[in-house]
């Protein structure tokens, strides 16, 4: 088992963090979701809001991988999350749903409004095979190193979207229902293939990594 | 917006996640209110308005969308997944914690 935990402090409002975390498929950074539904959502009493999405991530096998285990380089995620607006949290749990006995990863995701109205990202993942034929510690570190790798391009992804809603806020003209410009943008944007690294803000970082 | 699992689905989807994003932005700023009962009030005025918006395109969209999941035949990977029941702690619960 492999293990990484990470923190990120965004200097934007929990709100528009969570929204920008609910509308981060499609993203120029994230090319390999093929798909995303949601299958299941329920206001819950407590007023808190519980998600369930099926995404479709399609991704390449690294070279030393055996031919055969994997038909193709794709895998189901489903993707548990629970936001509560009145204290501030949204905490979401990724897994993949096939090719477990090869690698299971775990994301743990926690956003939090912190005191001074920033927002706080908590992530945790870990990474388990149960491959063997030798191979189990090699694809553990395969996988791991993969997480890093993409981790900072998820959160270009985000910061993308997050500079899309505050445009779209800063926008003089209201229409009816505050949010109709930008998710009317974001809806045709499904297109996109390519932004100039410009617009993507990175935020300040305070980054541990314990691996 | 990305699309769904099945091309049939994807008109279906994008007009239901306008329609819930739009919701979900009102949702995520909740009027500051302090008692117990204002809050419970809000979420279910947030609940019925989720329902009267987006309760039918969601019916349309569900319909579709769990068809698909058995022809695919990923019910039962599903069904497994979400009996591990990933989330084990509501926030709610987390937050009063931190802040006691």
């Amino acid at each position: 088992m492999k293990f990484f935990a990470q923190s990120f402090l965004y200097d934007d409002p929990w709100s528009i963090v969570s929204l920008a975390y609910f509308l981060r498929y499609p993203n120029p950074y994230a090319s390999h979701v093929a798909s995303c539904d949601v299958i299941s959502r329920t206001v819950t009493p407590s007023g808190t809001l519980v998600t369930t999405r099926l995404i479709l991530k399609r991704g390449s096998l690294p070279k030393w991988a055996p031919r055969g285990i994997i038909s193709k380089a794709e895998s189901w995620i489903i993707e548990e999350s629970e936001v509560d607006p009145v204290n501030g949290v949204v905490r979401c749990t990724t897994k993949n749903l096939d090719h477990v006995k090869v690698m299971r990863v775990e994301e743990h995701v926690t956003l939090k409004r912190t005191d001074d109205n920033k927002t706080i990202q908590k992530t945790e993942a870990r990474f388990i095979s149960n491959f063997g034929w030798g191979l189990t510690k090699q694809l553990e570190n395969h996988s791991l190193a993969r997480f890093k790798a993409n981790i900072q391009r998820s959160r270009e992804g985000l910061s993308l979207i997050l500079g899309l809603i505050r445009q779209a806020r800063m926008q003089p003209i209201t229409f009816a229902g505050s949010s109709s410009f930008f998710l009317d943008s974001h809806r045709y944007s499904s297109g996109w293939t390519t932004v100039p690294p410009a617009e993507a803000h990175p935020h300040n970082a305070s980054n541990t990594d314990s691996v | 917006m990305a699309s769904s699992l099945s091309d049939e689905c994807t008109p279906l989807k994008r007009e239901y996640d306008s329609c819930f994003n739009a919701w979900f932005e009102g949702y995520l700023e909740p009027a500051v209110s302090s008692t117990p009962a204002e809050r419970l009030k809000y979420s279910q005025d947030k609940a019925e308005e989720y329902e009267s918006k987006c309760g039918k395109i969601w019916s349309q969209y569900q319909s579709c969308v769990q068809r698909a999941v058995k022809e695919k035949g990923l019910e039962t990977l599903l069904a497994q997944a979400r009996a591990e029941n990933p989330l084990k702690e509501p926030p709610a619960l987390e937050a009063q914690r931190s802040h006691a």
